[in-house]
């Protein structure tokens, strides 16, 4: 097999010269640790990487398919690596120049269609809610057998709660931003993304919508489909210099960690390539921006305090693609220490990967299962009422596997905890 | 599959055998990639009857293997050419943790600062700290005798393990202890053999839980680094500190290329880049009168020429300062695509001089030194980033290592203080030690390995040792695929 076939990893080939198999890597794999197999860590899969550019592996090759599936892409290995090893972008031109020789299995294709097509993904998203409001998915989740029970089971730990909205005050004197919806986000956290709205705008964003947004692309690029991340990017670029807010505002970790590489992504297209870094400049996770603004504490009235009164001990899980892939570690607590009613409680390993990884639960499930177990064993030893996450597949996953344990822990987004506690502020006496 | 894979897959499972070619490159090197020999199959045993099992059903088909923990070794110690890579990774479960007695007994595949991490809510840490201690292991520390820059003041792994119940290449299970260990019955005493295993780099024995002693947490440490416009001068003022009668429990030594490599890495300590070199100093202990030791260390670092002496104030400044020197090495990839590493001791008098000879040495050879190590015990690590594609310029790398190395066993050296000998270090045993020496270490390991079927081909040259080719002349070779 020659090496003219793997044009991506062949670019990126600079990336893997900086390994110099220290081993450090390993005890970062979520991977590694539940498979026992340096063949699933960051070391063995760079090794096939290179072994695929110098053709002593071939592409078709089951070894690296298997291996290379297995990663979570969750990035984990980047903040261990003391080299500076470009893991996440080594592995998509890895998968996308293997995408040739090995099509993605049927689950992977049916899903990133869905996402890449506004009319199937409506509907899609839709039929999700129904099955979530009617109590199907909740059933489902509870008859089935653990393995087809997991889906209904994530889907119906996205439920909340009726919930009073608020007339949220703010000077607006921050600048405006402009939220990036997203598909799962907007389908199934339709709540986020208004707790959002509302916290920014308390904290002195004023706040535009954007029409014309798609996918981030990010389960594609992942998968190796490029060409549909790039495509999906480009209408994102546009619509959002269409709407021309200061800053670009995401409340998922992964589609933030996305819109970040769009820079990156279409780098070679010449039309494009300013655009995308212009763009991804002017990107912000929603923590970040709540954080510099202090965030606002609103005090709670003594009527209101009944929530307040007995706080509610909140465990910090963070997202692989905030902690590792955006490297933004503090601003999420900051978010929760802000929110009135809630007490922080430590979560031991709350930097590794839970197993979502986009739709890693769905492709490779008995994986991600394993990958999930010790997670579930730290949350139970935490003692906290409610594991926050800023990051919808973390949300389903660690919520799906509380709820199949039987455990009775919620799973929240941070900001809805400080959106909460700014509602119990404005609640009338 | 052969035979012997299917009955290793009876014992630990098919999905713990690997016998694919593809899936055993991963296998064929350990944290020295310069290095590569791979394994003709590799086993992964979960627990400890299954790791007694598959040692077992080794010996019983007569086949070499080679332990191995996470791979960081640097010394090409875990390379099982065309033999039986054995993987103790998946050991990996803390058997006890005593407070009181301040003990923990582990399994092999424990990851050193795992460890650490669950003595600390106690107060309590293992001491031992090699530089890879988020990753490497308990087991693969006994077999090299890792030590680490905590070692100055608190000793090497020789002086923290206890116990070890241990599986000899024949299939033996037997406990090790340290001879003047009471062992409740009136049986202790005898000789030390466990020191002896320990450092045995594999060759004697499979370690399959081992007891090591857990050293309390000091009331106090101050860190301080002193940077420094010339590398001699930092090598004196090391020499000036253990002269005075100061013990720090690390003194460790980074020069400009290596604070170059760290600081643009994301474990950047704030190392001033525009220095020759720095010392990174702890003192710890007591907190009445550490205070002192640390304004002694500071005037001894200035009277040597330091131009600016800096206290951590604040634990995670401490821990930044240290994450620097310990992820040094892995941070030199972003220096060339290839790493040499050594490790040789010298008497640390002649620190000075020696870090002269070794950069005239580089200069001369074309070659660019990295410094990082452990200066308070003479420890040098010498490495030269590279780029192995390039033939000549390997063969300068080659040519300026082995000089070096030469020079510190001329100098009354050694040539390794931690990272064993393994495959790398080999051709340097003839060059330090007598036939005789050679022979009697021989007869040692035949204790633990008659057959010599553990790691065989590393630490002592085949040719060095009498009766190996004795043995190899009568059997004429079946398995000692794996000599050098």
């Amino acid at each position: 097999m020659s090496t003219h076939d793997l044009v991506p990893l062949e670019r990126a080939r600079a990336g893997l010269d900086a390994c110099v198999h220290c081993g450090f890597c390993l005890p970062a794999c979520p991977t590694y640790l539940a498979l026992e197999d340096e063949n699933d860590s960051p070391r063995g899969r760079l090794l096939l990487m290179g072994a695929l550019l110098d053709g002593s592996v071939r592409p078709d090759d089951p070894a690296v398919g298997t291996h290379l599936d297995q990663c979570l892409g969750c990035r984990g290995c980047e903040t261990a690596c003391p080299s500076g090893v470009p893991y996440g972008r080594l592995l998509e031109a890895t998968r996308e120049s293997l995408l040739p020789h090995r099509p993605l299995p049927f689950v992977a294709r049916v899903v990133l269609g869905v996402f890449a097509n506004e009319w199937a993904l409506r509907p899609a998203l839709a039929l999700a809610r129904l099955a979530r409001a009617s109590g199907i998915a909740a059933l489902a989740a509870r008859l089935l057998p653990a393995r087809l029970a997991m889906p209904f089971a994530m889907l119906a730990s996205t439920a909340r709660p009726e919930r009073q909205g608020y007339e949220p005050q703010g000077d607006g004197s921050r600048g405006t931003a402009s939220l990036l919806t997203g598909c799962v986000m907007e389908g199934l956290f339709t709540e986020v993304n208004r707790a959002t709205e509302r916290t920014l705008t308390v904290n002195g964003w004023t706040m535009r919508t954007t029409d014309g947004q798609r996918c981030c692309g990010a389960l594609h690029a992942h998968a190796g489909d490029a060409d549909t991340a790039r495509a999906l990017a480009r209408e994102n670029i546009a619509a959002f210099e269409r709407s021309g807010a200061d800053v670009v505002v995401l409340n998922s970790a992964g589609c933030g960690a996305m819109c970040r590489e769009y820079g990156h992504l279409l780098a070679d297209d010449r039309a494009w390539a300013v655009r995308a870094s212009a763009f991804s400049d002017r990107v912000r996770d929603v923590h970040q921006l709540l954080a510099s603004a202090g965030p606002v504490m609103l005090p709670v009235p003594a009527h209101a305090r009944d929530v307040a009164a007995g706080a509610i001990r909140v465990a910090y899980d963070a997202p692989c693609h905030l902690q590792h892939a955006q490297r933004i570690v503090e601003p999420p607590l900051a978010v929760l220490h802000a929110a009135n009613g809630v007490s922080l409680v430590p979560l031991a390993d709350s930097d590794q990967c839970c197993g979502s990884a986009g739709i890693f639960n769905l492709v490779l499930p008995e994986v991600a299962e394993r990958v999930l177990a010790p997670k579930l064993v730290r949350i139970a030893e935490s003692g906290a009422d409610v594991v926050a996450t800023g990051n919808p597949g973390c949300l389903m996953q660690i919520g799906g596997g509380l709820r199949l344990s039987g455990s009775e822990v919620q799973v929240r987004h941070p900001v809805e905890l400080l959106d909460e506690s700014y509602a119990r502020a404005q609640r009338p006496g | 599959m052969t035979s012997l894979a299917a009955e290793l897959g009876r014992i630990v499972g098919d999905a713990h055998v690997i016998a694919r070619a593809t899936q055993l490159l991963v296998y064929r090197s350990d944290a020295l990639p310069g290095l590569q020999r791979a394994p003709a199959l590799a086993v992964f045993p979960g627990t400890r009857d299954e790791l007694v099992a598959v040692v077992r059903a080794l010996a019983a088909a007569g086949a070499p293997f080679v332990a191995r923990g996470a791979g960081t070794g640097l010394s090409g110690g875990a390379l099982a050419e065309g033999i039986t890579l054995l993987g103790l990774h998946r050991l990996k479960r803390i058997l006890a943790l005593d407070p009181i007695g301040r003990t923990a007994t582990v399994e092999p595949g424990v990851v050193n600062a795992t460890l650490t991490r669950a003595a600390a809510p106690h107060g309590l840490h293992y001491a031992p700290d090699p530089s890879s201690q988020t990753a490497c292991t308990i087991g693969g520390n006994i077999a090299e005798n890792a030590g680490g820059p905590h070692c100055l003041k608190y000793g090497v792994t020789l002086d923290h393990a206890v116990r070890a119940t241990v599986v000899l290449p024949g299939g033996e299970v037997v406990t090790l202890d340290r001879g003047d260990a009471d062992r409740g019955d009136g049986s202790g005493g005898g000789y030390d053999l466990l020191g002896a295993f320990i450092g045995s780099e594999g060759c004697f024995g499979v370690v399959v839980d081992v007891t090591v002693r857990l050293t309390p947490d000091p009331e106090r440490v101050i860190t301080l680094l002193a940077d420094f416009m010339r590398v001699r001068d930092a090598a004196d003022a090391t020499s000036r500190i253990i002269a005075a009668g100061v013990l720090p429990a690390a003194l460790e030594l980074m020069d400009q290329p290596t604070i170059e490599a760290v600081e643009s890495s994301v474990y950047a300590a704030g190392y001033p880049r525009d220095a020759a070199a720095v010392l990174l100093i702890e003192v710890d202990g007591a907190a009445a009168g550490l205070e002192d030791d640390a304004r002694e260390v500071e005037r001894l670092c200035r009277a040597a020429g330091a131009r600016g002496v800096r206290v951590a104030h604040d634990a995670s400044e401490r821990a930044r300062l240290w994450q620097g020197r310990k992820k040094a090495f892995g941070a030199m990839g972003r220096v060339a695509p290839h790493l040499v590493v050594q490790d040789a001791v010298v008497p640390r008098s002649q620190l000075a001089e020696l870090l002269d000879d070794i950069a005239a040495i580089g200069a001369q050879h074309g070659v660019r030194i990295c410094n990082v190590f452990h200066a308070g015990d003479g420890n040098l690590h010498p490495n030269i980033p590279y780029d192995a594609h390039d033939a000549g310029e390997s063969a300068r790398v080659h040519a300026a290592m082995t000089e070096i190395m030469t020079r510190c066993i001329e100098a009354g050296g050694t040539i390794t203080g931690e990272h064993g000998v393994g495959l790398d270090k080999l051709p340097y045993m003839e060059q330090l030690f007598t036939p005789d020496t050679l022979d009697a270490m021989c007869s040692l390991r035949a204790v633990f390995d008659p057959d010599r079927r553990a790691n065989p081909g590393k630490v002592v040259p085949v040719r060095a040792c009498r009766e190996w080719h004795a043995a190899v002349a009568a059997r004429p070779a079946t398995h000692d695929g794996g000599g050098a």
